[in-house]
C-alpha cells in the first residue's frame, strides 16, 4: 500500500499513464481512502491548464506587429 | 531560394489576406508565396512572441526573437514536410524555442528572483502534513481571476531557470517531453523530474493563493 509520499511522487507518470498496472491499483486504492491526496491529486491535474490560461496571455503590441512586418518584408525580399 | 522579387512583380499575385483556410495559406507559403507567409505571420505572432517573452522576461529580446523565428521559418518552409496547421504550429514552436535558449544561453541569464522548489511536507510514515485550500470549483472556469493570474505569473517567474523552461515550454506552449529533449540536450527522465517538481511548486503557489482568499473571507 502506498503513502501519500509514494503517491504524490508518482502523480506525473500516473496522468500520463505511464505506470505499471500494479502501481496504478496502488495509487487508486491510496486515492480512494485518503481524501487530501484525492484533492491534491485534483489541484495537480488543474495546475497546468490554469498556468496555461494565466500565461498564455501574451499579445505583441501593436508598434512591434508593425515593425516585425516590416522586417520580414525587408529581410525576405531581399533573401 | 524563392525568388520573392518574381512574386512580387507579378499583378495576379495579390496578397492572400483575405484567405480563410490555413492549411491552404500553408501550402501557398509553402509554395513560395509572400503574402500568404504574411497572413501565416499575422496568425502566429502572438504565440511565438509569448513564448520567448515568458522565457526571456525581456520585451526587447522577444521582438528580435520573433523576427529571427519567422526569418527562419520563411528560409525553411521547403523543408518542413507537414501538411497542415498543427504540424505547422508544432514546428513554429520548436523554432521558437530553439532560438530561444540558444539566446538564453548566450546571455547566460540567471534569474536574482529565482525561489526554493516547494512541494507538500510529510511526516516519517509519508502522511502529507499539509492543508490543502479549496480551490473554487470554477478555477478552471471561463473567467480567470487577475490577481491568480498574476500570482502564477510570479511563481512561475521565480522558478529555477532550469525548471522554469521545462514547466514553460511542456505545460504552456505544448512541447513534447521528446522535443523539449531535442532542444535542451536533456534526458526525457531529468525533464519529468524538472516538470514535477515545476508544478508542484505551481500548485503550491496557486494553493498559497487560495488559502489567503480563505483567510481573509
Amino acid at each position: 500500500m502506498f503513502n501519500c509520499k509514494d503517491s504524490i511522487d508518482k502523480l506525473l507518470e500516473y496522468l500520463d499513464g505511464e505506470v505499471a498496472p500494479d502501481v496504478k491499483h496502488h495509487l487508486e486504492q491510496h486515492f480512494k481512502g485518503c481524501s487530501p491526496c484525492e484533492e491534491f491529486l485534483k489541484q495537480y491535474r488543474e495546475t497546468a491548464p490554469l498556468c496555461r490560461k494565466a500565461l498564455l496571455r501574451a499579445r505583441m503590441p501593436r508598434e512591434v506587429a508593425d515593425r516585425l512586418t516590416s522586417f520580414l518584408r525587408d529581410a525576405l525580399r531581399k533573401a | 531560394m524563392r525568388d520573392l522579387t518574381r512574386l512580387q512583380r507579378q499583378p495576379n499575385v495579390r496578397p492572400l489576406m483575405e484567405a480563410s483556410d490555413e492549411n491552404l495559406l500553408l501550402r501557398q507559403a509553402q509554395a513560395g508565396e509572400l503574402g500568404a507567409f504574411e497572413k501565416l505571420v499575422e496568425l502566429h505572432r502572438d504565440r511565438v512572441y509569448g513564448l520567448a517573452l515568458r522565457m526571456t522576461r525581456s520585451e526587447a529580446d522577444a521582438a528580435e526573437i520573433t523576427q529571427e523565428v519567422f526569418l527562419s521559418a520563411w528560409r525553411n518552409l521547403s523543408g518542413f514536410k507537414g501538411e497542415n496547421t498543427a504540424a505547422f504550429v508544432g514546428w513554429l514552436n520548436r523554432i521558437a524555442a530553439n532560438q530561444t535558449l540558444m539566446r538564453l544561453r548566450h546571455r547566460k541569464v540567471v534569474s536574482q528572483i529565482e525561489a526554493s522548489l516547494e512541494g507538500p511536507q510529510f511526516n516519517e510514515r509519508g502522511s502529507m502534513l499539509d492543508e490543502v485550500a479549496d480551490w473554487k470549483s470554477d478555477a478552471l472556469g471561463l473567467t480567470l481571476d487577475a490577481e491568480l493570474s498574476e500570482a502564477i505569473q510570479l511563481a512561475a517567474d521565480a522558478l529555477p531557470e532550469e525548471y522554469r523552461r521545462v514547466f514553460l515550454l511542456k505545460d504552456v506552449d505544448g512541447l513534447s517531453y521528446e522535443e523539449i529533449g531535442d532542444i535542451t540536450g536533456d534526458s526525457v527522465p531529468a525533464i519529468k523530474s524538472r516538470l514535477h517538481r515545476a508544478r508542484l511548486t505551481m500548485r503550491s503557489a496557486i494553493d498559497a493563493f487560495y488559502q489567503d482568499v480563505e483567510s481573509s473571507d
